[in-house]
C-alpha cells in the first residue's frame, strides 16, 4: 500500500460569485508525478496555490502526510517548506545571486549557518546544473537558467512535496527542453510532484497519472496509456488532441 | 564688500541649513517608511488611516504647519526654533516620503512576496529581505528629489528666526542695500548643495543597481 | 509673506486657545527678573531702525534705544533675530518676552498682543532754502520741485509710493542720497529745491542753518512707534511705559533720532 504524501478532500475555491473549482478531491502518494491538465481558467493553479496555503479555499481539508494544514491555527510558514513551488514566471529574488536566491530559505527559515547554507545551495545549483552561474544575477540569466535556479531554491528546502505551476509556459521553445529534463531527473529520484503543464511529451513520458480538470471539475484522471490511448470521456480526448496538435507544433518549429 | 564677502557671511548659515536639513530628511524617511510598510501591508483601517495623514500634511504649506509648531503647540513645551523647524519640515516631508516608499514596495511586492512565502519565509522576513532591498532602490531616484525639495524647503525656518542662508542673505542685502547681490550668492550655495546632494544620490544608485545584461 | 502673518495669527489665537490660560497670573516681568534677562525680537533689516553694521552687528534706533531699556530694568539683553512677520506672533506664542522692529500700533495685531506707549512718533517734515518761491501747504504740493531724501528710509518710501509710482513725480525729479547731510548742501547749492526727512534731525539741521525753514512736517510715513507687548500683561507694560516716559523726559530719544535719522 503505497503512502499518501497529499491527501486532498471535498475542496471549493470561490472568488465571489465565480466558483473556481469545487468539491475536488485528489490523493498524491510518495514518489508520485502527478501531471494536471486541462483548459486555462480551470483552477489548475489556484489548486496549487491552495495546497501550499498561499490562498485559502473556501470549503474542504488538505493533508500533508498525517498533519491537517487547512485546520485552524496551522502555522502555514511551517507547512510552507516542507511544499516547493515553481512559478510560471520564476519569480527569483531580483536582488539577490542565484546563489543568494537558493540560500535565502536555509539561512532565514532554516537558520542554518552562511557556511552550511552555502554548500547545501550549490549541491542544488550543481543537481540543476548551474553550479558556475552561482554568482550571477536574475537579470544576468536566461529564463530556463533562471527557472532551474527557481526550482534549485525549491529543493533547497528538502520539500515532502513539489508543485509545478506551468513552469515551461514563460519560456522561449529553445529553452522548455532544459527545465524539462531537471524536472524530468526530479522524477526518476523519487520526488514528489505535482506539475501543471501543456507539455504532453513530458507528461506521457514522466507522468505516473494524469489528471484532466475542466470548468472546476476533474474530468477524469488515469495513467498516461489509459489517458492518451483509452480515455473515457470525449472531452479528454478532444482535448488532448488539441493540445498535442497545437504543442507539437510549437515544438516542431522550435527545432 | 565684494562678492566674496558676501558668499562668506551667508555661506556661514550653510551649516544651519545642511542642519535642518540632515534632521528632517531622515526624520521624514523613519516616520515615512514606518507609515508606508503601515499602508501597504497593515490592513484597512491603517491604510485609511495612513491616507489621510498623506492628505493632510501633503496639503498644508510646511511654513504654515512650522508656525503652528512653533508658536502654538510648543507655547509650553520649550522647543527651540530650530528644532521646531526641522522637525516640522521632517514632518511634512514624511507625508512625501510615505508616498515614495509605498510607490516602490507596491511595485516590488505581490508576486516578490509570494515567492518569498511560497519558501517558507514569515511576512515580516518577506518584507525585510526581499521586498525592502528591491524597493529601496527604486526609492533612490524620487527620493533624491524629494531631498532637493527639502534642502530648498529649509530655508522656510528663517520664518522662525533661524539665521541661515536665506535670512543672512536677507540682512546683509538690508544693511548694505545690495539686495541682488545677496539673494544670488543665496542661489550659488543653494544650487551647489541640490547638485552635490543630487549627484552624491545618482552615484549611490547606479552603486547599488543591480547587474543584468542588456 | 502678509498671507502668511495673517495665518500664524490665526493659528495662534486657536493655539492659545487650545493651551487655554495656563499660569496667567505670573507677571513676564517676574520671569525677565528671575532670569536677569530680557529676550527681544527684532528684525535686523530695516535701517536705520535695526540693521547691522559692517562688522555683522546689530545697530540702530530701536537697538541702542532697547538696549538702554534693558540697562535701566537691570536685565541682560538677548537679541533673536527674527523676519518681521513672525515678532508678533512669536510674543503671542510665549516666545520672546517683547518685540522691538518699528511697530505701529495695528487693530489686528492689538487682539493678540498689548503695546507700550509711542516710543517716537515719526513725523515727517519738508525743508526749503530761503530762496524757494513756491508754495508746499500739503505733502503732495512736493511733486511739483526737485525732490531729495535720504535713500532707502521710511521718507524715500513714501515718496516713492505716493508721489513717483502714481506718475506725480518724474523719477528724475526725485535725487536720493546716502545721507542727510549731503542731501543739506545740495539743498544749499540749488541742484534740490524740497528736502524731505525724519522731522528731528531737520529741526537740529534747521537749527544749525538758519537760511533752512520747515515749510510742512505731519505724521506721512511711519507715525508713532512702540514696543509689543505680551497680551495682557500690565505690569510689564507699566515698566516698559515708565522707561520709555523717563527717556522721552531726559530728551535720550530725541538725541537717538538725530543720531540715526540724518547720518
Amino acid at each position: 500500500m503505497p503512502k499518501p504524501i497529499l491527501t486532498i478532500k471535498n475542496l471549493t475555491k470561490t472568488y465571489g460569485q465565480n466558483v473556481i473549482f469545487q468539491h475536488l478531491d485528489l490523493t498524491v502518494n510518495e514518489g508520485d508525478t502527478i501531471v494536471i491538465i486541462g483548459p486555462s481558467g480551470t483552477g489548475k493553479s489556484t489548486l496549487l496555490r491552495c495546497i501550499n496555503l498561499l490562498t485559502r479555499p473556501n470549503e474542504g481539508q488538505i493533508w500533508l502526510d498525517d498533519l491537517e494544514i487547512t485546520a485552524k491555527g496551522t502555522d502555514e510558514d511551517q507547512v510552507r517548506q516542507h511544499i516547493g513551488m515553481v512559478f510560471q514566471n520564476f519569480l527569483l529574488f531580483n536582488h539577490l545571486t542565484a546563489l543568494g536566491n537558493v540560500k535565502l530559505g536555509l539561512t532565514k527559515v532554516k537558520h542554518m549557518s552562511d557556511e552550511a547554507a552555502t554548500e547545501k545551495a550549490m549541491r542544488e545549483l550543481s543537481r540543476v546544473g548551474l553550479a558556475d552561474r552561482a554568482d550571477h544575477y536574475p537579470g544576468q540569466l536566461s529564463g530556463g537558467q533562471q527557472q532551474r535556479v527557481g526550482i534549485a531554491r525549491a529543493l533547497a528546502m528538502d520539500p515532502r512535496v513539489m508543485l509545478f505551476d506551468e513552469p515551461t509556459s514563460a519560456l522561449d521553445p529553445e529553452l522548455i527542453g532544459e527545465v524539462l529534463e531537471v524536472m524530468r531527473q526530479l522524477a526518476l529520484d523519487g520526488m514528489t510532484m505535482m506539475v501543471v503543464t501543456h507539455e504532453m511529451g513530458f507528461a506521457r513520458e514522466v507522468a505516473d497519472r494524469i489528471v484532466f480538470m475542466e470548468k472546476g471539475f476533474i474530468v477524469e484522471e488515469g495513467s498516461p496509456d489509459e489517458m492518451f490511448n483509452h480515455p473515457k470521456f470525449d472531452r479528454t480526448r478532444e482535448f488532448l488532441w488539441k493540445i498535442t496538435e497545437l504543442y507539437g507544433k510549437k515544438e516542431k518549429d522550435a527545432e | 564688500m565684494d562678492f566674496g564677502q558676501f558668499l562668506s557671511y551667508i555661506g556661514s548659515g550653510t551649516v544651519l541649513t545642511v542642519g535642518v536639513t540632515l534632521i528632517a530628511l531622515p526624520a521624514g524617511l523613519l516616520i515615512g517608511t514606518i507609515l508606508a510598510l503601515l499602508y501597504v501591508y497593515g490592513g484597512k483601517v491603517a491604510a485609511r488611516a495612513m491616507n489621510l495623514y498623506s492628505t493632510v500634511f501633503r496639503g498644508i504649506p510646511p511654513v504654515v504647519l512650522l508656525f503652528i509648531l512653533f508658536f502654538a503647540v510648543s507655547k509650553g513645551i520649550n522647543l527651540s526654533a530650530f528644532w521646531a523647524g526641522s522637525l516640522s519640515l521632517g514632518v511634512v516631508s514624511s507625508a512625501y516620503q510615505m508616498e515614495i516608499v509605498r510607490g516602490a514596495l507596491l511595485s516590488v511586492s505581490g508576486d516578490q512576496l509570494m515567492a518569498a512565502r511560497a519558501v517558507g519565509l514569515s511576512r515580516l522576513q518577506a518584507i525585510r529581505y526581499v521586498v525592502l532591498p528591491q524597493a529601496v532602490r527604486l526609492a533612490i531616484p524620487p527620493w533624491s528629489n524629494e531631498a532637493a525639495i527639502v534642502i530648498k524647503d529649509s530655508s522656510l525656518v528663517y520664518a522662525l528666526g533661524v539665521p541661515e542662508i536665506l535670512r543672512r542673505a536677507q540682512l546683509i542685502g538690508a544693511s548694505s542695500q545690495r539686495y541682488l547681490l545677496a539673494y544670488l550668492s543665496a542661489a550659488v550655495i543653494y544650487f551647489v548643495l541640490v547638485y552635490a546632494t543630487t549627484r552624491l544620490l545618482n552615484l549611490l544608485e547606479q552603486k547599488l543597481s543591480i547587474p543584468s545584461n542588456p | 509673506m502678509k498671507k502668511y502673518f495673517l495665518l500664524a495669527v490665526a493659528l495662534v489665537l486657536v493655539g492659545a486657545m487650545l493651551v487655554g490660560c495656563v499660569s496667567e497670573s505670573t507677571s513676564v516681568l517676574d520671569k525677565i527678573q528671575k532670569a536677569k534677562k530680557v529676550s527681544v525680537g527684532t528684525s535686523a533689516d530695516y535701517p536705520p531702525y535695526e540693521y547691522l553694521d559692517d562688522a555683522g552687528n546689530k545697530t540702530g534706533f530701536d537697538i541702542e534705544l532697547m538696549a538702554e531699556i534693558a540697562k535701566r530694568m537691570g536685565v541682560e539683553l538677548e537679541w533673536v533675530d527674527m523676519p518681521f512677520d513672525s515678532l508678533v506672533a512669536a510674543v503671542a506664542g510665549g516666545k520672546l518676552d517683547m518685540s522691538i522692529s518699528c511697530f505701529n500700533f495695528d487693530e489686528e495685531r492689538d487682539k493678540i498682543v498689548d503695546f507700550s506707549e509711542a516710543y517716537y512718533t515719526t513725523e515727517d517734515a519738508f525743508v526749503v532754502t530761503s530762496a524757494f518761491t513756491g508754495t508746499i501747504t500739503k505733502p503732495e504740493d512736493a511733486a511739483n520741485y526737485k525732490v531729495g531724501v535720504q535713500s532707502g528710509t521710511v521718507q524715500d518710501g513714501w515718496l516713492t509710493d505716493n508721489l513717483v509710482t502714481p506718475g506725480l513725480l518724474p523719477e528724475a525729479n526725485l535725487s536720493r542720497y546716502e545721507r542727510v547731510d549731503q542731501a543739506a548742501l545740495d539743498l544749499a547749492n540749488g541742484r534740490i529745491e524740497v528736502l524731505m526727512g525724519d522731522y528731528v534731525p531737520i529741526q537740529a539741521l534747521v537749527a544749525q542753518n538758519p537760511d533752512l525753514q520747515v515749510v510742512y512736517h505731519g505724521v506721512l510715513s511711519t507715525g508713532p512707534i512702540n514696543i509689543v507687548l505680551p497680551d495682557g500683561d500690565a505690569e510689564l507694560k507699566a515698566e516698559v511705559d515708565r522707561i520709555i516716559k523717563e527717556l522721552q523726559a531726559e530728551g535720550f530719544i530725541d538725541q537717538l533720532a538725530v543720531k540715526y535719522f540724518s547720518e
